[in-house]
C-alpha cells in the first residue's frame, strides 16, 4: 500500500503545481474557467493528500514495520491510542499532518469565500498552491513517509514520555494553529495581488485567525502542562528554541487580532496589518522549521535533517515575496484616516502592539543569535533564562496593564477627566489589594506584586464592563438580570468573548507569578524513617516500593504528606525503568490545592541502593490557575468565535448593495 | 497487494483529473470567459457601504458607552456630532451612487 | 510615534545585552583552554563515571562532540542530573575553569536527546 500513499502525495504535488501556475494565469488573465479549475485542483488535494494519510494511519493501525517510519515510532507493545502520537512523532508524519491540515484549511477557505470574494479567492488559489507545493515536494523528493524495508520484528517503539494524552493532543492542536495562519496569509496576498483595498479579506479571515490563534494557545499549554507532569523538572517552560518557536507566532497573531479591530473601526494601520500577518505565518513556518530540523543546539534538538536548508529558503522566499508585494502596493494601502488622539482605545491597542512585537522580536533574537554568532564569529553562545525573564517583564507588565485600560477608553478620543472617574474604582481595588499583598509579604518580590496588583485592576476593570454593560442592556430592553448579561454578550460575541480571553490571560499571568516569583524549594536526604519540611508542609519518607508495570519496573518512594496537624494524604515519587527503550524517566508526585491553588511538587531526584532518597521539594502557589486558565481561554474564545446572525445579515446587506452575491 | 495499490493509485490520479478538467468539460466553448469580477462601480460603492457599516457601527457604540458611562456627557457631546455628519456622508455618497 | 518606540525599544534591548552581556559563550571541550569566565561546556560523557551528584560532586570527563579532537575536560558537578544523562550522551553544563578542572553550576546540566521526537529535558 505504500505504493499508493506515495502515488496520493505525487498527486497531491501535480494539483499543487496546478493550482499555483493555472490559477496565477487565470487570475492575470481574468479566466473564470481556467479559475474554477485551479480551485478544483485545491479542493482536489486535500482529497489525494486525505488518501496517503489515511494509508499511513492504517500502517501504524496494523503495525506494518515495513514502513520505514512506524518501524522508527511504532512498536507492538504500543496502545492503539498512541500510533496516532507516533504518526505525527517522525519527521515525515508530521510532514504529512501539516501538507493534510494545509490542504483541508485551503479547500474549506476556497469554498466558504468563493462567490463573496471571487475576485479575492483567484488570487488566495495560487498562494495556498505555492505553500503547498513546498510541502508536498518536501514529502515526495525528501522526507517521504512512505520509504519501505525489509519488516524488521518489532520497531522501535516510542518514547515513554511522549505516551500520554498531552503529546497526543500537542502536535494537532499547535498544527492546526501553524497552519491555520496560512489562511490569513493567503487571504492578506490575494488581497494584495488583486489590488483590492476594502476590507473583505479580514472579514473572510477573521474567524479562521481566531481559531489557529486559540489553537496555537491551547497546544502551548498542553505542552507546558506536559513538561509540567511528565517531564517533571520543577517548572512548565524553559525558554528553549522550540518552546519560543511556537510562542513567537502567538504573540505575533495576538498582535493582529488587535489591530484588525483597528483597521475594521477606522480604517487605519493597513500597512502594518499585512506585515503582521506576514510576520506571523513566517514565524509559524520558522517554528516548524525549527522543531523539525536540528539547527539548533538546543537540549530539544531533533536530528539534523535534510529539510533544513529547504525550510530556510522556502521562510526567505515567502518574507522576501510578500514584502516585495506590500512594497509595490503601498499607495493603495495608504490610510486617509489619522490617530486623532493618543488617549483613545486605538491608541492603546497601537501600544499593545508595539509590546507584543518587541517581546516577540527579542524572543526570536534569543533564539537566532547563537545560531548567528556561531555562523559569524564561529563561537556559540547560550542565551539563559534571565534575558528572557528580564524582557517578560519589561514589555508583559505594560501589556498585563493594559488589557484593564483598553477596554476602559473609548474609541477616538477620551478625555482625561472622563478616564479619572472611570478608572477611579478599578484603580482603587487594585490599590487596596497591593497594600494588602504588601502587608501578607509579597513585596519579597517586586515585578510579582506588580503583576499583582496588574492582574487586580484588570479583573476589575472586566467586570466593571460586564457590570455597567448588563446595567445598561437592562435599562433598554428590560427583562431580568441575567437576560440583559447574556443579551450584552450576545449582541457583542467579539468584545465579550475578548473580555473572556482577558481573564483568562490574567489568571495565566497571576499563575505565572505565583508559581515563579513566590515559589520555595528544598532538598534533602532522608532515609525510611526520616522527614523534611518546606512552607508549612511536613513529608515523611516511610518505605521504598518497587513494583512492575506493563512495560516498565517503577520504582517509588512513599512519604506521608501532612500540613499544620492535618495528615493530607500519601505521595509517591520516584523513577520507571523502561525495559524495551533502555531509559529511566522521572515520575513526579504533585499534591494539587484545589482551595489555594498551590502545587507540592516532589522529585524523587537520587534513589540510592540502600533505599536513602535524595528529594527535590517544590511548593508552588498559584500554579493550578494556568492550567484553569486554559479552560476559560477555551471558552472566551468559543464566545468570540461563535457564528452572528446579526452581522451575517449586515454582511449580505453589505455585499447586496454593491451587487455581489449576499452570501456563499 | 501491489497491482491492487497500483490500481487504486490510478483510480484516484484519473479522478483528480476529472476534477480539475470539469469546468472545460461542463462548457467546452464558454460564450463569456470572463471572469466575474465586481467593476470599478461595485467596487466604489463596496467602499462606500463599508464606510457607512463603520460610521453607524460607531454611533450606536458611542451611544452605548454613554449609556454604560464609559463616555461622559461632554465626550459625548463633542464626539457625536462629527460621527452623525460622517453617517450621513457615507449615507449619501451611497444614494448618490445609486443614480 | 512608532519610530520613537522603536527607538525607545532598541534603547532598552542595548542597554540590557550592554549590561548583561549576550549571552554565556558555548564552547567545546578542546576550545576550554585557559579560558576564564562562566562559560557553557558543551560535551560528550566520557567515562568513568563517578561519585554522587547529591554528595560530594559527581565526576565524569566531556569530549567534543564534532570533530576529531581526543581531549577531554574532567568535570565536576553538583545538582540535579537528567535521567538521560549517560555515558556517550551529549550535555550541556554551565560553569567555570579552575585548576584544570571544570567547576560545574549547580544544577545546570542538561541533555541533549540524541535522535527520537522525544523532547527531554531536566534542569
Amino acid at each position: 500500500m505504500a505504493e499508493l500513499g506515495r502515488a496520493a502525495l505525487v498527486v497531491t504535488l501535480g494539483l499543487s503545481l496546478y493550482a499555483l501556475a493555472a490559477g496565477a494565469a487565470a487570475a492575470h488573465l481574468r479566466r473564470r474557467r481556467l479559475a474554477a479549475s485551479a480551485q478544483n485542483a485545491l479542493l482536489a488535494a486535500f482529497v489525494s493528500t486525505a488518501i496517503a494519510a489515511a494509508v499511513l494511519f492504517a500502517a501504524f493501525a496494523r503495525d506494518d514495520f515495513s514502513f520505514v517510519t512506524v518501524a522508527q515510532t511504532s512498536s507492538r507493545t504500543l496502545p492503539f491510542g498512541y500510533s496516532l502520537s507516533a504518526f505525527w512523532g517522525g519527521q515525515a508524519g508530521s510532514l504529512l499532518l501539516w501538507l493534510l491540515l494545509l490542504t483541508a484549511y485551503g479547500a474549506a477557505a476556497v469554498l466558504l469565500n468563493r462567490r463573496r470574494a471571487r475576485d479575492l479567492v483567484v488570487w488566495v488559489v495560487p498562494v495556498l498552491g505555492a505553500i503547498s507545493v513546498f510541502f508536498s515536494f518536501l514529502i515526495v523528493a525528501v522526507a517521504s513517509p512512505f520509504h519501505t524495508q525489509v519488516a524488521p520484528a518489532d520497531g522501535a517503539g516510542l518514547n515513554p514520555s511522549l505516551q500520554n494524552p498531552y503529546m497526543l493532543a500537542h502536535p494537532p492542536f499547535l498544527y492546526l494553529g501553524y497552519v491555520g495562519l496560512a489562511v490569513p496569509f493567503a487571504f492578506a496576498m490575494g488581497a494584495l495581488l488583486s489590488g483590492r483595498t476594502d476590507e473583505r479579506w479580514l472579514v473572510a479571515t477573521r474567524r479562521w485567525t481566531l481559531f489557529a490563534w486559540a489553537c496555537l494557545g491551547i497546544g502551548q499549554l498542553l505542552g507546558a502542562h506536559w513538561a509540567y507532569k511528565e517531564v517533571g523538572w520543577g517548572g512548565y517552560y524553559a525558554w528553549d528554541p522550540v518552546e519560543n518557536a511556537a510562542l513567537m507566532p502567538w504573540l505575533a497573531s495576538t498582535a493582529f487580532l488587535h489591530s484588525v479591530m483597528i483597521q475594521e473601526k477606522r480604517g487605519m494601520l493597513k500597512v502594518w496589518n499585512v506585515v503582521l500577518v506576514i510576520l506571523a505565518f513566517s514565524l509559524s513556518l520558522f517554528g516548524t522549521f525549527l522543531t523539525r530540523s536540528g539547527v539548533l543546539n538546543s537540549i530539544h534538538s531533533f536530528t539534523e535533517s535534510s529539510i533544513g536548508p529547504w525550510f530556510l529558503g522556502f521562510i526567505t522566499a515567502v518574507a522576501a515575496a510578500s514584502l516585495a508585494l506590500v512594497f509595490a502596493r503601498l499607495p493603495l494601502l495608504r490610510a486617509k484616516t489619522k490617530l486623532e488622539s493618543l488617549v483613545s482605545r486605538e491608541a492603546t491597542f497601537l501600544y499593545n502592539n508595539l509590546l507584543l512585537v518587541a517581546l516577540t522580536l527579542t524572543i526570536l533574537w534569543g533564539v537566532a543569535w547563537p545560531i548567528l554568532s556561531e555562523a559569524v564569529r564561529g563561537e556559540s553562545v547560550v542565551v539563559g533564562r534571565p534575558y528572557y525573564d528580564f524582557f517578560l517583564r519589561i514589555f508583559g507588565l505594560p501589556l498585563l496593564l493594559l488589557m484593564g485600560i483598553g477596554p476602559l477608553v473609548a474609541w477616538r478620543r477620551a478625555s482625561l477627566r472622563g478616564l479619572l472617574k472611570t478608572f477611579a474604582w478599578p484603580f482603587g481595588v487594585a490599590l487596596l489589594a497591593g497594600t494588602g499583598l504588601l502587608a501578607l509579604g509579597a513585596g519579597s518580590s517586586i515585578p510579582g506584586l506588580v503583576a499583582y496588583s496588574f492582574s487586580v485592576f484588570v479583573l476589575a476593570s472586566i467586570a466593571l464592563e460586564f457590570g455597567r454593560g448588563t446595567r445598561a442592556r437592562r435599562s433598554l430592553s428590560g427583562g431580568s438580570w441575567p437576560r440583559a448579561f447574556s443579551d450584552l454578550i450576545a449582541r457583542n460575541r467579539r468584545r465579550y468573548g475578548g473580555y473572556v480571553v482577558h481573564a483568562a490571560i490574567v489568571m495565566l499571568a497571576l499563575g505565572i507569578a505565583g508559581s515563579s516569583a513566590y515559589d520555595s524549594v528544598k532538598e534533602a536526604k532522608l532515609r525510611p524513617g526520616q522527614s523534611m519540611a518546606i512552607g508549612d508542609y511536613t513529608l515523611a519518607y516511610r518505605r521504598l516500593v518497587e513494583r512492575p508495570a506493563a512495560n516498565a519496573t517503577e520504582v517509588r518512594a512513599v512519604l506521608d504528606v501532612r500540613r499544620g496537624g492535618e495528615r493530607l494524604g500519601t505521595l509517591e515519587a520516584g523513577k520507571n525503568a523502561y525495559t524495551v527503550e533502555q531509559q529511566v524517566s522521572n515520575e513526579v508526585a504533585i499534591r494539587s490545592d484545589y482551595v489555594t491553588g498551590e502545587d507540592l511538587f516532589v522529585i524523587a531526584e537520587q534513589i540510592d541502593a540502600d533505599g536513602a532518597v535524595y528529594f527535590r521539594v517544590f511548593v508552588k502557589p498559584l500554579v493550578n490557575l494556568i492550567w484553569l486558565a486554559g479552560i476559560v481561554f477555551v471558552l472566551g474564545s468559543l464566545v468570540a468565535l461563535w457564528p452572528d446572525a446579526r452581522e451575517e445579515r449586515r454582511l449580505a446587506l453589505r455585499y447586496f448593495e454593491a451587487g455581489l452575491p449576499a452570501a456563499e | 497487494m501491489t497491482a491492487l495499490a497500483v490500481a487504486l493509485a490510478a483510480a484516484v490520479a484519473a479522478a483528480c483529473v476529472v476534477a480539475v478538467a470539469l469546468p472545460f468539460l461542463r462548457e467546452p466553448s464558454a460564450r463569456a470567459d470572463a471572469l466575474a469580477e465586481p467593476d470599478e462601480r461595485a467596487r466604489l460603492r463596496l467602499s462606500l457601504a463599508e464606510a457607512r457599516d463603520r460610521a453607524l457601527i460607531a454611533l450606536k457604540e458611542l451611544e452605548f458607552d454613554h449609556r454604560t458611562g464609559k463616555v461622559s456627557d461632554e465626550d459625548y457631546r463633542a464626539l457625536v456630532g462629527p460621527l452623525r455628519r460622517e453617517a450621513a456622508d457615507a449615507l449619501r455618497g451611497l444614494e448618490d451612487g445609486a443614480r | 510615534m512608532v519610530a520613537l518606540s522603536v527607538a525607545a525599544v532598541l534603547a532598552v534591548f542595548l542597554l540590557y545585552t550592554s549590561l548583561a552581556g549576550g549571552g554565556t559563550p558555548s564552547l567545546a571541550p578542546s576550545e576550554l583552554h585557559g579560558r576564564a569566565g562562566e562559560v557553557s561546556l558543551a560535551g560528550k560523557v566520557v567515562g568513568p563515571v563517578t561519585g554522587d551528584a547529591h554528595a560530594g560532586g559527581l565526576h565524569f570527563r566531556l569530549r567534543d562532540i564534532k570533530g576529531t579532537s581526543r581531549e577531554t575536560v574532567a568535570v565536576v558537578y553538583a545538582g540535579s542530573v537528567p535521567d538521560l544523562f549517560r555515558v556517550g550522551r551529549d550535555v550541556v553544563v554551565e560553569g567555570r575553569l579552575r585548576n584544570g578542572t571544570f567547576e560545574a553550576k549547580r544544577d545546570s546540566l542538561v541533555t541533549k536527546c540524541p535522535s527520537k521526537y522525544a523532547p527531554k529535558k531536566s534542569a
